[in-house]
């Protein structure tokens, strides 16, 4: 196996064709509060979905409408492209949009006669005692849901030894994370947001052995030495490694994020107790940090990205908000400040899936990096 | 003769409060209408007995809660305190655009603008600090969206950093069993934080005479709502802006009060085979989305140039939960569990879109209307994301086409009345009358 695969970002079906010539069950998963363990111990392929390369939503936009984000109708694009070919989809309520994405899916599926697998569960906003078994409750349900679906029976053995796997790769990314503290790092912004997207497309085991190999190999890779400032990306869904390619290309690199697709994707690490594996899971998945679609992690979010751009020695912050995207674009109102007295430079841009505005952003980032480089 | 503008321009160099220049505007169309239409009075007693109820809440010696979303605001009331449903500013701003955008740009200088306009003046009003009489406590909820979930945490921090208590319901996406316990066990807690708030305990025979008004209430919104199920509707699409207060002052008698002569009025209209269509009525709409609050003399319009009323608006629909056991706590806090969840606007427009087509289906199969129009508030961009499906359910059951129509709600500057008009005339002439 070569772990190049984590270097291209397109979207790749051969292992969910694969999985599913062997007469097992693929699905898609949108957002991140649907444990991939518990899909696994279902016998099921997690594929979480991403819209990387679609440039013409305009079916998406039918059904969603121009007031939508371009990320979320690009998936929905893509769904009715048959880009994703599988047997459904399951999702939790991130925000509003990946929601709408679910229940269009579902009606243009039943719509064409298709009726595959459609599950959304609801994820609490808030964490607290109450929520965290409100969540466990949904997750019962979910599983109970997902045991019908394949057949399969979801044990404790089995989501103990897929908790196991997920927390091998979660070390193992935060080993890839943690090559960007150099000051010349092997890998730049680009590099990392690809090998975070291969996760969505292979099982974990595959992804594991990639990742291995790759950091085995890191220290045979040429540093970048070029760059003329250290740069943090936060802000809307991400998923495209050109969107980076036009800021690295003036003169930044990207060392750190606070991107779904990015080093958020595999925080911590899950702690298990054998007498409450579901519970351990939901704790989880409810307390790890995640975006503004929580409605009491801000400070902690805010926080956060100041240590992580003090730790990574970050010269300034670019915060890309897509068109539409409320979650990440009303994070500013005192973000901004707090950062502003952090003493941390910031650049805000919006943006579409599709790289439409490429050369305003390249004169945009060009400027800013005049303005903070040492 | 100029329009004097004295009052905007005080609230617009941040000399006069919302809440002051709400209840001057109020005395001041009462007495025009003393003049003008006595019998009309009615309608805006509700108006000033919510704003000076807004205004006079300290000097009354009670605490004024702001809430935001579906929270249990019959609580609330319960503890002698009084409940300032956030979502009656920016309604309440929405005809005047210049007012709505003092608060629109505050909140728009760290926000996007592509927000919702409720939020956004929710948001600027915080920010500004021009509300009025500050706030004892904040209680919101997580939904109805991405837009207030913006607002509403950031008002929580902005408060919290002044001092003030907030408590924040999360309110689960689905409209189940599960659900509704949910919502029973954060009411509970939520009982004990009014209790340390106010340092009085929970009393629950003023709880009582609270779901009875609210009853009272509900019963008479619900025969209204009756009332324009009628042929012909004898009650004009404007009064359906109604529904929203109730929200806000279902637990007071002014409420019940201005409900029980809407109706009174309307069985009246009905017996004398009158209604708000000057030459009877020709057409039934239905709103698929929000009231147009900014533009509401569109309804004024269409009545009087196509003889068409608006029977219903999706968002403003009422399911009009009853407590029908009042001194059972436990059953009533189930009730209320299920008012938050078919709340106006969080029924259709914060859960799954089944919900959103399921509502409409009911608006159609009772109010029995002939003309669909999606006049879509631009900032609820999630209902635009199930738009497709809601007017595909109406072609295909009801054999309606719907028109759809881009809108801002709350801020005028997006599209004036005059627009509005012309792409509603044109559907009407090209489709609805052809
Ligand atoms: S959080 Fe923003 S980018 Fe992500 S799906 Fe929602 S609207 Fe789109
Ligand atoms: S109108 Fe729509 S966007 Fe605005 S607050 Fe209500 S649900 Fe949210």
């Amino acid at each position: 196996m070569s772990y190049q695969k984590l270097f291209d970002s397109k979207i790749s079906t051969e292992a969910a064709k694969a999985w599913r010539a062997q007469g097992k069950k693929a699905v898609g998963t949108i957002c991140c509060h649907v444990p991939d363990e518990i899909i696994r111990a279902a016998g099921i392929l997690p594929v979480r979905m991403r819209a990387t390369d679609c440039v013409d939503s305009s079916s998406g936009e039918v059904w969603m409408s121009t007031f939508s984000c371009s990320f979320a109708r690009s998936i929905l694009q893509y769904w009715m492209d048959g880009v994703y070919d599988l047997d459904g989809i399951v999702a939790s309520d991130g925000c509003m949009m990946p929601s709408r994405v679910f229940d269009n899916a579902e009606y243009i599926d039943k719509k064409n006669g298709k009726n595959r697998f459609f599950y959304q569960i609801g994820a609490p906003r808030i964490v607290n005692d109450m929520t965290l078994s409100y969540y466990v409750d949904e997750l019962k349900e979910l599983i109970e849901r997902l045991e019908k679906f394949s057949g399969v029976k979801v044990t404790d053995e089995a989501l103990k030894e897929y908790i196991a796997k997920y927390n091998e790769a979660r070390v193992l990314v935060q080993q890839v994370a943690e090559l960007r503290k150099a000051d010349n790092p092997v890998i730049n912004g680009q590099d990392f947001s690809s090998i975070i997207l291969a996760y969505t497309d292979y099982p974990i085991e595959e992804y594991i052995e990639m990742l291995k190999e790759f950091l085995a190999d890191a220290k045979n890779r040429k540093p970048y030495t070029e760059q003329r400032a250290r740069l943090m990306i936060i802000g809307s869904a991400l998923d495209d490694p050109g969107y980076l390619k036009i800021v690295e290309d003036k003169g930044g690199i990207f060392v750190a994020d606070a991107l779904c697709f990015g080093t958020r994707a595999f925080p911590g690490q899950l702690e298990v107790d054998d007498k409450d594996v579901l519970g351990s899971i939901a704790k989880y998945y409810l307390e790890r940090l995640v975006c503004p679609r929580m409605m009491d992690d801000r400070a902690t979010l805010h926080e956060y990205i100041i240590n992580t751009a003090k730790e990574y020695k970050v010269d300034g912050i670019i915060y890309e908000k897509m068109q539409y995207c409320e979650c990440w674009g009303g994070e500013s109102v005192l973000l901004e400040d707090e950062l502003k007295e952090a003493g941390i430079p910031l650049l805000t841009v919006e943006r579409e899936e599709h790289l439409a505005n490429a050369g305003q952003l390249a004169i945009r980032a060009e400027a800013f990096i005049e303005m903070i480089e040492k | 003769m100029a329009k004097d503008t004295r009052l905007e321009d005080a609230v617009l160099r941040g000399e006069m409060s919302i809440v002051d220049f709400c209840c001057e505007k109020v005395n001041g169309q009462i007495e025009r209408m003393k003049e003008r239409n006595p019998d009309l009075l009615w309608t805006l007693e509700i108006q000033r007995a919510m704003w000076e109820m807004f205004r006079d809440g300290h000097k009354n010696g009670k605490k004024v809660i702001w809430f935001g979303g579906p929270v249990p605001v019959d609580l609330i009331v319960a503890f002698d305190c009084v409940p300032v449903y956030l979502d009656t500013v920016p309604i309440r701003l929405s005809p005047n655009p210049v007012l709505a955008a003092r608060f629109i740009d505050a909140a728009e200088k760290y926000v996007p603008n592509s927000m919702c306009g409720i939020d956004k003046v929710e948001l600027g009003m915080t920010l500004l600090n021009q509300f009025g009489p500050e706030p004892d406590a904040f209680v919101y909820s997580s939904v109805p969206c991405d837009s207030s979930r913006i607002a509403y945490p950031n008002m929580d921090m902005i408060l919290t950093k002044k001092g003030t208590p907030c408590f924040a319901f999360d309110t689960p996406f689905r409209r189940d069993e599960r659900g509704i316990q949910y919502l029973v066990d954060q009411t509970k807690r939520f009982i004990s934080w009014m209790e340390e708030l106010t340092g009085t305990k929970f009393d629950q025979e003023k709880y009582n005479e609270v779901c009875k008004k609210t009853n009272r209430t509900f019963e008479w919104q619900g025969k209204c709502a009756e009332l324009r199920m009628r042929k012909p509707c004898p009650l004009p699409g404007r009064m359906l802006v109604l529904n929203g207060t109730s929200n806000a002052m279902s637990g007071f008698d002014a409420m019940g009060d201005l409900l029980e002569k809407e109706y009174e009025v309307g069985e009246m209209l009905y017996e004398l085979g009158m209604g708000p269509c000057p030459e009877g009525e020709k057409h039934r709409v239905a709103l698929l989305q929000n009231m147009l609050w900014s533009s509401a003399g569109t309804m004024d319009w269409l009545e009087r140039e196509y003889n068409t009323v608006a029977v219903m608006d999706a968002f403003g629909f009422q399911y009009g939960d009853i407590y029908e056991h009042i001194g059972d706590l436990e059953d009533c806090l189930r009730v209320m569990a299920r008012k938050m969840q078919n709340n106006p606007m969080i029924h259709g427009a914060s859960g799954p879109s089944e919900n959103f087509i399921y509502l409409v289906d009911k608006i159609f199969e009772n109010y029995e209307p002939d003309v669909s129009m999606f006049i879509g508030h631009i900032g609820c961009k999630h209902t635009w994301a199930s738009a497709k499906m809601v007017t595909d359910m109406i072609q295909e059951k009801y054999g309606i086409p719907s028109l759809y129509i881009d809108v801002d709600g709350i801020d005028g500057r997006y599209k004036s009345l005059d627009e509005i008009k012309a792409s509603v005339a044109d559907y009407m002439d090209t489709v609805v009358n052809k």
